[in-house]
């Protein structure tokens, strides 16, 4: 059985390393395993200029908690270093004392008074306000002393 | 002569208010990555540009390298990491391959394409129809 197969495996040694070569080749193409290690990295810039306009830093959606709060909180960069909240397609509840807050793990600033529980504004943040202090902007009711809404903040 | 400042204020004014910002390229919609199997993470943002062509921009992006690695749009409100497409036969839209597993990069989408139908951006292993990661979009 030994001289056999050997004998088999010497007449046939070509082809079998060939046809392993093959499967290798393919094994190679469908998986690309160097790729697990190789990065390609790019870095395209956008194709339109914004160096003049605002420029958004942070952003994230509105998720009801008290009570329902939807819409988009924004903190955007102005050239010149301000940076501004802007709330967009806002919708929470009438009254209640609302506040705008941002609002970190230990740290958080009022912004002033809820302008409107409907639609867009903005409230410009403290000179020299350090972001990454800060998770989330809140809508909170000082009369409730309650969170009604929260926007997780996450880089644009 | 006070009335002509004023008028050519409002004229300025309402010029900045109708014209102008149409010139720019304006965010639609925006999302982050989630994607567990193929560490996917960063931001998918959907503009308008001045000209009306649509462009997807992927910034802070990352995820794992691998072959035959496509950006597409599915028409679902997100996509379960690693699901299986083909099976679930949805929609898809090819932007075109990937153009690094890491950093900014831009898209072209197709004019008249259905934002309302696709709402997800997909990293799509089109040879194991696998989902690297997803980013389901919302208005920004």
């Amino acid at each position: 059985m030994t001289i056999l197969s050997s004998r088999w495996l010497l007449r046939w040694k070509w082809t079998v390393v060939a046809v392993g070569l093959l499967v290798l080749i393919a094994l190679w193409w469908a998986f690309r395993p160097e790729k697990l290690w190789v990065n390609q990295k790019v870095n395209e810039p956008a194709p339109f200029d914004t160096s003049a306009d605002p420029k958004p830093v942070l952003t994230g959606r509105f998720e009801a908690k008290a009570e329902q709060t939807s819409g988009r909180a924004t903190i955007y960069k102005k050239p010149g270093g301000e940076e501004y909240l802007h709330l967009s397609d806002l919708s929470a509840p009438i009254g209640e004392d609302l506040h705008v807050e941002l609002k970190g793990a230990r740290d958080g600033t009022d912004l002033g008074p809820l302008k409107s529980n409907q639609g867009d504004q903005n409230y410009d943040l403290p000179v020299a306000t350090d972001l990454s202090k800060y998770e989330s902007v809140a809508i909170y009711s000082e009369r409730l002393h309650t969170v009604i809404g929260v926007a997780k903040l996450e880089p644009f | 002569m006070f009335r002509a400042v004023q008028f050519a204020g409002t004229v300025a004014m309402l010029a900045c208010v109708t014209g102008f910002g149409q010139e720019k390229a304006q965010p639609l919609e925006t999302g982050t990555f989630h994607g567990k199997v193929h560490n996917t993470s960063g931001r998918a943002t959907i503009y308008k540009e001045a000209d009306g062509k649509l462009l997807l921009r992927l910034t802070n992006f990352k995820t794992s390298n691998g072959p035959d690695v496509h950006v597409v749009l599915i028409a679902a409100k997100d996509a379960d990491d690693d699901a299986n497409f083909l099976k679930s036969s949805t929609e898809k839209l090819e932007l075109g391959p990937i153009k690094g597993n890491e950093g900014d990069q831009n898209y072209n989408i197709p004019s008249g394409t259905d934002l309302k139908k696709f709402q997800t951006v997909s990293i799509y292993c089109e040879r194991f129809n696998a989902n690297f990661g997803a980013a389901p979009l919302e208005k920004f």
